[in-house]
Order: structure tokens, then C-alpha cells, then sequence
């Protein structure tokens, strides 16, 4: 169902859009086995576009917009298997500039001249985010961290926040890339870009402190995190969805278009329903929060159900290809793949259900 | 959840719920099946009296001309309270097809009972030949001077037996081609001679629908509604609403609590397998709340949802299914008891939601109808 949207944010969207056009399946798969993965004069142009500081303030130099915004953006980058981490650099971006001074980092985060990404996985499952086991010691002039952040979108970036334990509960924390002990050990994805997984000790860090509306700049960043990444997958869903259901139009068989046979419709309505409930979930989610305030529940809820949803989907949508869509050469199977990639970071779909669980009080 | 109400509309609902609580009767609260007429029309009476009882029609036509979100908060009020649903054929179906296609002569004589709760009507739609293919249907109307003579049956017609008309769908030319153009909307008094009405049982337990049959039955010629064989049109005009309405995420939050409920006294809720399906329920129970909040916000800016309706029907429809699969799966062995499982949180019937459910993927066309309009009418493949 078509969006109740402002002329300014068709106006996003048609841009965004645009700009996606110049990628799309190939331009994502040249990238595959390459370092960083992604071509750095396009983060730049996100840069100049405005959309990596999408959510910062206006008086940090951001465009001071909103979830809505970012969604609509991050859904137009997922259906065209756009590479650059225009997502995380957005919502890393955000945190930098949370506290009264943002971070010396936030300029060139914003513009693209830098990548900083979140890191606030320590486990295959997700954990709660809110009580991390890294550590942080030494007190706020100079913070020194210890511990392991997994699955971290390492490939190109400059600089991760880092969440840690403290005296004061979880906070959040700026680590360069070069910083002294920090160790970094990468695993490649079936999509063709890495994994890392740091090994802090010892390691000096900056504080990032919250933002006055945030319950915890920890908590701000997770949830943020959880809602960028749902707009994503479900552009990723779109895009499978319009490449499927054209193929269902040309594709023949006993001499009649496969999309006339029920059966087939059926399949094809089950993955427009996830689609289109996935849609409304997340922009009335998006609409309904303040980016550095979500509601947790809404925030699990939305990546539980886009992650579900968009394997769901993308696997569907192979099989309604047949034979082709096993192939390496057809590009339905990269749909699955991000799927797969997008779905698993910062918990999969139970991971978030077992939150939602708790935050939710599904209990005796 | 994600619909907010404007200050005017927290007003309203305050008022609407203070009024709610203090004038339903205790013993029509939470009843998992419908009341009979005798229990259920005074309650029907009182809310026509306070001018509450069509909140959709306008005022000129004796309706409360309330806002899209105003009839919104009436169905969630009333929900909340426990309310059991009023006849709606009169008010949400033959009312508005009136108020749109009827003559001032038909308006006048049929609309004030509607409003008043003296005429319960019945809709003659589907017969024993024409379910999901509604155009084969076969009952014959034939014009004979100033009056119809109309021969055949209805069946799956809601409270058929209580009420006192009906308005139905009869074919008055069965060479028209397709067949839905040799169809008319007529309503018939039930009362008249040559019909025959018998309840029928269903799964739930109740005799919520009737067969109906027709031998002879004069009609008199007036009682057409609009052109002849237009009556596909007319019947079609006002679905996307009806849907809109049924697929008010307060039933699934009701739905919800049950289960929570029944969990947390059969300890079921200590399951981590349990709480898993009724976290992705509760996850999908937000997703439909979200759906709706998104129509509502189209409906309101004057956009048809068109063939999308459909989606949310069947959304929401399948969704109570699944609820209704956790609810017996929490209530364990006691999921088959005809009564109602005695909790030390009170009595929590199981079974009988369970049963009751199984209708909502099947009226207003089954799902799989539904699947077939979005392929063609949303999703554009191919015939």
C-alpha cells in the first residue's frame, strides 16, 4: 500500500531512488571478495546527498530529519543491493553527534570521508545489548576498553562504537581502527563481504555520551541499529518481490504464463502480504518514535519480523524461479544472500523474539 | 498502538467509555457467543436511543455522522468493554446501500427500523450452488407486472431465522453474459408466504445462520434496489469498508490476553518453545495493528484502499487463526471442554473462540478468493 508521505519526503525517496538506479545486482557483484567492498566515492556522495547525516541535528550540520527519512532511504539502498553501509554510517553517525560537544569524528562520518560503524555484538544470538561483557575502565579522561565484539561490518571502516560496561552501567564508546590493543581477525560472508571480530585490551577509547532524550546512548544506538537495518531488508524484500513477480509475467510454461497458474499466485500473494505488513510495521514505527528514544518492543518487533519476513521471501522467491534461481549467474540468489547477511546481525529474528519476550513480560 | 487520539478524540472516548460501563448489561459482557434477539435487541435498543447506534451513517439519515477514527474508537470501546456484537447486516450493509442507491421511498420506510431495532435484516447472497463463485447464483426473480415472482434458496444467511427481511441477490436474466450482469438486489419480507427458514447448526455450537427457501414468494416490484440487473455493482459498491472494520486489531489484543491468561494458569508460560510462538504472535498481532493504523490513515485522505483491502483481510484473519491455535496449545488438556476452563484469574472459554474462528477466513470471500483478487487486481499476473 502506497505511504501517507510529505512532498519533501516523496522528494527523499525519488532521489534515493535515483540514485540506487546507478546500482543494482552488478554493481553488487563486482564487489564480492574485494576489500573494502564498496566504492568510497559513492559513501562520499551519500555523504553530499545528506543521508549519512540524515538523523543528526541541524545544528550539528546534519539534515536534523527523522526515522521516516532514514527508512525511506535505507529501503531504496536494500533493493538495490547497494554495498556502501550508508545504514550504519547513519545510525553511527547519530550517536556522534548525541552529547553537548559531538565527536571530532562526526564531521567526517557525516560527509563520508570516514566510516564508523557500530559494534555491539558479543554473541552469535545478539545477548541483551544493554549489559555488555566488554569493559570499560579508567574512568571518563581517559577510558581504556577490554573484551570481544563480534560480527562487526568491519570491511573499510575507520573507527567502530563500541559499547562497555563501566561503573556507571553500559556506555558508549569511540574506538579507532588503529587503535593500541585491538586486534581484528575477519571472516568472509556468502555475499562477498567480511565479518570481523575485535578483540579489545587494554584499548584507549573516547566516551560518546547520550543524547538528554535517550534512556542510554548504548540503548539509543541498539534500537536504532534494529530499525535501519529492518528498512533495509525490507527494500531487499522489495526488490526480489519486483523481480520475481516480472518473472512470473514472462516466463512460460504448458504454453501459458507461469503466473496464471494459482498455485503460483497463491505464493506470490503470501510474499507480497510479508512485504506489505513488513512496510506498514516499519513506517508506522518509524513515524510513532523519536530516533535516539525508540520504544525497545517496537524496535525488536520490527527487526524480528524484517528478518523473518525477508528470508522467508527471498527464499520464496527462488523457488517460484525454479531451476535459475539456483544459479549463480541469476541475480535472485544476492536478494537471499543480503537477506541472509542483514537478517542475522545484532540477533536474528528469535534472538528478537526472545527479547521481545522479556521487554514485552511474556512471563509466569 | 500506533494511532494516537487528537484531544477531541481522548474526549470522546472517555465519553464513549464511561457510557459503555455503565449501561451494558453485566450479563452481555464477554460472551463468546452471540446472545439471542430477546437478550441481545434491548442492548441494541438502548445504544439506538442515545442516537450511538449507527456511528457511520450520516446525520441526515439519523447517524451519528461520526469520523472514520471516531467509529474506530466506538469498535474499540466497545471491545474493550466485552460488548457482544449488534445485527449488522441492517446497519453495515442494506443502511449504506440505501443511503447510496435507494430511492427517497425506500430510505423512508426501511432506514427508521434499522436505526429504532425493530427490523433484523438477513443478506441472501450465497446459495447451495454459489459460494465462492457468487455470479453462478440461480435463485430467479422474474418480473410479472408490478410484482417479482422469486423461486429457489439461500443459505449460510446470518441470524436468517430471527430476522424479518432480507435483502438478496436473484437473477432476473439468466441469459446474461457474463452472469453478473443478469443480476438484481432486491429485499423480500421475510414474513411473506412461500418461505421457509430453518437454522443451521454450526461447529461453534450455535445456530448463527439459516437456510433459506423461496417458493413462489410475491415480491412487489418497488422493493428493486437501483436498475434491473445492476444488483452486482450495488452488492459490490461497499466491501472495502466492512473489511476495514472486521480487522480492528482490539480483537487480536483480546485474543492475546486469553492466551496470557490460560498460560500463566496452566504454567505453560514457563515453556521457552511456548513463549517464542507467543512472542512472534504478539510481534504480528503489532504488525497487523500497523496495517490497519496505515488504511486508516489512507481511508482518511480519501484514498480507496481498493483490492488492498483485501490483504488486510486476510492478514487478520489468519492471524486470529494462529492465535486461536496458541490458545488451545496453553490450554492443554483442557482445550476441548465445551465450558469454560476455570482459572484462578476467572473462567476463560477455549474452545469456543477456537471453534468460532474458523469462519473468519471463509465469510466475505474465503482467503484463497482473496489470494486470487490480489494476484489479479494488486499484483497484475496474468489470467
Amino acid at each position: 500500500m502506497e505511504l501517507h508521505l510529505t512532498s519533501e519526503q516523496m522528494l527523499l525517496r525519488e532521489s534515493a531512488a535515483k540514485f540506487c538506479a546507478a546500482v543494482g545486482p552488478k554493481v553488487a557483484r563486482s564487489f564480492r571478495g574485494q576489500q573494502p567492498g564498496f566504492a568510497p566515492a559513492r559513501l562520499r556522495q551519500a555523504g553530499e546527498l545528506g543521508w549519512l547525516g540524515v538523523l543528526v541535528p541541524s545544528s550539528a550540520d546534519g539534515l536534523g530529519l527523522g526515522l521516516t527519512e532514514l527508512a525511506l532511504v535505507l529501503e531504496q539502498t536494500g533493493r538495490a543491493l547497494v554495498c556502501e553501509p550508508i545504514g550504519l554510517g547513519a545510525v553511527a553517525a547519530a550517536a556522534l553527534a548525541q552529547g553537548h560537544a559531538p565527536h571530532p569524528m562526526l564531521q567526517r562520518a557525516m560527509r563520508g570521508d570516514a566510516l564508523v560503524v557500530p559494534a555491539l555484538q558479543e554473541g552469535a544470538h545478539g545477548g541483551d545489548p544493554l549489559t555488555p561483557r566488554m569493559q570499560a575502565a579508567g574512568g571518563d579522561p581517559a577510558p581504556r576498553l577490554t573484551g570481544t565484539k563480534v560480527s562487526v561490518c568491519a570491511g573499510g571502516a575507520d573507527g567502530f562504537l563500541v559499547s562497555a560496561s563501566g561503573a556507571d552501567g553500559p556506555a558508549l564508546y569511540y574506538v579507532s581502527r588503529d587503535a593500541a590493543g585491538m586486534r581484528m581477525t575477519t571472516a568472509l560472508t556468502v555475499e562477498g563481504r567480511s565479518l570481523a571480530t575485535l578483540t579489545l585490551k587494554d584499548t584507549p577509547a573516547d566516551l560518546v555520551p547520550p543524547r538528554q532524550s535517550s534512556r542510554s546512548a548504548v540503548e539509543a544506538l541498539a534500537d536504532l541499529t534494529l530499525v535501519a537495518l529492518a528498512a533495509e531488508l525490507l527494500g531487499v524484500m522489495q526488490g526480489a518481490q519486483e523481480l520475481t513477480f516480472e518473472y512470473l509475467r514472462v516466463r512460460k510454461q504448458f504454453g501459458k504464463p507461469i503466473g496464471s497458474f494459482q498455485a503460483l499466485q497463491h505464493k506470490a500473494v503470501d510474499i507480497y502480504i510479508k512485504t506489505e505488513t513488513t512496510r506498514s510495521l516499519l513506517y508506522q514505527v518509524a513515524a510513532a518514535n523519536d530516533p535516539y528514544r525508540i520504544d525497545p518492543a517496537q524496535a525488536v518487533a520490527v527487526k524480528a519480523k524484517a528478518s523473518e519476513d525477508a528470508l522467508a521471501v527471498t527464499q520464496a522467491c527462488i523457488q517460484l524461479h525454479g531451476a535459475i534461481g539456483f544459479t549463480d549467474e541469476h541475480d535472485i540468489g544476492l536478494y537471499l544472500k543480503r537477506a541472509m547477511l542483514l537478517s542475522s546481525l545484532f540477533g536474528n529474528a528469535a534472538a528478537q523474539r526472545r527479547r521481545y519476550a522479556e521487554i514485552a513480560e511474556l512471563t509466569m | 498502538m500506533f494511532r494516537h487520539d487528537s484531544p477531541d478524540e481522548a474526549k470522546f472516548r472517555a465519553e464513549v467509555r464511561t457510557w459503555f460501563e455503565a449501561n451494558l448489561p453485566a450479563a452481555l459482557r464477554g460472551r463468546t457467543n452471540r446472545p439471542p434477539p430477546a437478550e441481545l435487541m434491548p442492548w441494541y435498543r438502548t445504544l439506538s436511543r442515545k442516537g450511538w447506534i449507527a456511528p457511520h451513517w450520516p446525520k441526515e439519515h439519523g447517524g451519528m455522522g461520526a469520523t472514520l477514527n471516531e467509529q474506530i474508537i466506538m469498535t474499540e470501546e466497545l471491545a474493550r468493554v466485552g460488548a457482544p456484537q449488534v445485527p449488522a447486516q441492517g446497519l453495515n450493509h442494506i443502511g449504506p446501500i440505501l443511503i447510496e442507491f435507494g430511492t427517497e421511498a425506500q430510505k423512508k420506510k426501511h432506514l427508521p427500523p434499522i436505526l429504532a431495532g425493530d427490523v433484523i435484516w438477513a443478506q441472501g447472497y450465497s446459495e447451495p450452488g454459489a459460494g465462492s463463485d457468487l455470479a453462478s447464483l440461480a435463485t430467479r426473480a422474474t418480473l410479472e407486472g408490478d410484482h417479482f415472482v422469486v423461486q429457489g434458496q439461500k443459505i449460510w444467511t446470518t441470524w436468517g431465522h430471527h430476522s424479518q427481511w432480507m435483502f438478496a441477490l436473484v437473477r432476473t436474466d439468466p441469459q446474461a453474459q457474463p452472469r453478473h450482469a443478469g443480476i438484481s438486489f432486491l429485499l423480500l419480507d421475510l414474513r411473506s408466504p412461500g418461505i421457509r427458514i430453518r437454522p443451521i447448526h454450526t461447529i461453534a455450537g450455535d445456530d448463527e445462520f439459516a437456510e433459506v427457501f423461496f417458493d413462489n414468494v410475491v415480491v412487489p416490484a418497488e422493493n428493486l434496489i437501483g436498475k434491473l440487473n445492476d444488483g452486482w455493482r450495488i452488492a459490490n459498491a461497499l466491501l472495502g469498508h466492512e473489511r476495514l472494520g472486521t480487522s480492528n486489531p482490539q480483537f487480536a489484543l483480546i485474543a492475546l490476553d486469553r492466551i496470557k491468561t490460560i498460560a500463566r494458569a496452566s504454567g505453560v508460560m514457563a515453556d521457552a518453545g511456548f513463549r517464542d510462538r507467543l512472542a512472534a504472535a504478539s510481534i504480528n498481532v503489532m504488525a497487523l495493528a500497523a496495517l490497519f493504523s496505515h488504511a486508516v490513515e489512507l481511508t482518511n485522505r480519501q484514498r480507496s484502499l481498493g483490492p488492498d483491502s483485501s490483504i488486510v483481510k486476510i492478514f487478520g484473519s489468519e492471524l486470529l487463526q494462529s492465535l486461536s491455535d496458541l490458545l488451545i496449545e496453553a490450554a492443554g488438556s483442557d482445550a476441548s471442554l465445551a465450558e469454560p476452563v476455570p482459572t484462578e484469574f476467572g473462567a476463560v472459554d477455549v474452545s469456543t473462540p477456537f471453534l468460532q474462528v474458523r469462519r473468519a477466513t471463509i465469510y466475505g470471500g474465503s482467503s484463497e478468493i482473496q489470494r486470487n483478487i490480489v494476484a489479479r487486481r494488486v499484483l497484475n499476473l496474468p489470467q
